[in-house]
């Protein structure tokens, strides 16, 4: 679906960030062609991590209904028109599902992050966001490989299919506290590795 | 804990993009973006890393309904104030509409009576609010009747068509609308299945006859939902 060449990419952002613009000054119509442009990558998004249709398809709706009332505050700096829909319904999508674990689901994430704290020391600086052309895709393929099999499942497990730590535990079948420490130990190197090159 | 540590940042921002983070670490992470521009641009700089995963699942349409029923709520919501507060007067009036109908229901089920009672309804309202047609389907006798509640004429060389949004799958065309009065349609029994399972109707704007091609053409102008009755 997306355009193969970094040009198509760039007119297809550049076309995204234009309906997106229209529909900030309440053109429905905008709307209508941006639903049909993005909904189908967007589903598939919502499908593979709330692997129930029904759900997907309230998720689908909330978020682009959202998108449709905060078009206006969308801008170049929160990343590319289809980052910013697909982070809109992940977010949508993550709360569907803690909200229906809410029961089972106990927090000791608190503890553990205050803990990591002390752990970090300073280092590299943060780089401002990053432009998803096909170059980068590479560079994020090959800052992948370099992590350890371990480190790549459990990011990869928690991003596309929306899995908890726990959940991550359970299918990787290691203790929950190595998959926090790998999925930390996977940020850091893939973010000196994004930033080397 | 050190909030303005790079490093932190960057970790706090991946795991708040992976959904990691949850409950009041996850309200706090967002709080914190808005006061540290440099996590929230940390956390946009790990979204964009990884929406390249995204891209890479095969596309899934979602059903056709959906688009229906979200171009519906965005025209609601467009309306200016005035409008949503007549809105609000019609709906109101719809409610009571629907009670007094619901009334029927139970005392038409309390008198025995020849003509079987309809299993759904659709109710059909303009943008305002304001009832078009009342919409029932009768199973046994396998039939959909269209009643206008308010006439609403149809604009010249055009004809209002109804469709049923069956869960999953394309619009299926169930006939023209009337202008006036009650009409009815015949449904053939292998629709009828579908009809009842089905969790919406529509009404577009075809050319005079209705839709050349079997699947809606012009503008949907209205979708209720199909309720039991």
């Amino acid at each position: 679906m997306p355009p193969a060449s970094p040009a198509g990419i760039q007119d297809r952002n550049r076309h995204l960030a234009d309906l997106l613009h229209a529909c900030a000054q309440g053109r429905q119509t905008a709307f209508q062609a941006l639903y049909r442009e993005v909904s189908p990558q967007l589903f598939a998004v919502l499908v593979r991590i709330l692997k129930r249709r029904d759900l997907a398809e309230e998720a689908l709706q909330d978020a682009l209904l959202s998108a449709w009332r905060n078009a206006g505050s969308y801008s170049a700096e929160k990343g590319t028109p289809m980052t910013w829909l697909v982070s809109i319904c992940r977010y949508r999508a993550l709360d569907m599902l803690r909200r229906e674990k809410r029961e089972v689901s106990l927090d000791t994430d608190q503890e553990d992050l205050d803990g990591e704290g002390q752990q970090v020391a300073d280092g590299a600086m943060v780089t401002d966001a990053v432009n998803v052309s096909k170059a980068e895709e590479r560079k994020l393929d090959d800052c992948m490989r370099r992590l350890n099999e371990g480190q790549q499942r459990s990011i990869r497990l928690a991003y596309v299919d929306g899995c908890t730590h726990e959940e991550i535990a359970a299918q990787v079948g290691s203790p929950v506290g190595t998959v926090k420490s790998w999925v930390r130990r996977g940020l850091e190197s893939l973010k000196r590795c994004l930033e080397a090159a | 804990m050190n909030y303005s540590d790079p490093r932190l940042q960057n970790l706090l921002a991946g795991e708040y993009v992976l959904g990691l983070m949850r409950g009041a670490a996850r309200r706090r992470c967002e709080r914190l973006m808005m006061e540290m521009p440099s996590l929230a641009s940390a956390v946009t700089a790990w979204e964009e890393c990884f929406a390249a995963w995204a891209s890479r699942l095969s596309p899934l349409q979602p059903p056709g309904y959906l688009e229906w029923r979200l171009m519906g709520r965005v025209r609601r919501e467009s309306q200016p104030r005035g409008e949503r507060l007549r809105n609000t007067f019609w709906r109101t009036w719809a409610v009571a509409a629907t009670v007094v109908l619901a009334l029927i229901i139970v005392t038409q089920k309390l008198t025995p009576t020849t003509e079987p009672k309809a299993a759904e309804f659709a109710l059909m309202s303009d943008a305002k609010g304001t009832p078009l047609w009342l919409i029932s389907v009768h199973p046994e006798a396998r039939r959909v009747d269209m009643k206008v509640v308010t006439a609403n004429p149809v604009p010249a060389g055009k004809s209002y068509e109804l469709w049923m949004l069956p869960d999953g799958g394309k619009p299926v065309p169930m006939g023209l609308m009337n202008e006036t009065g009650l009409a009815s349609e015949t449904v053939p029994p292998e629709l009828l299945a579908r009809l009842l399972a089905a969790k919406a109707l529509a009404i577009s704007l075809e050319p005079k006859g209705g839709s050349p091609t079997g699947q809606p053409t012009g503008p949907v102008l209205w979708v209720a939902p199909l309720v039991a009755s």
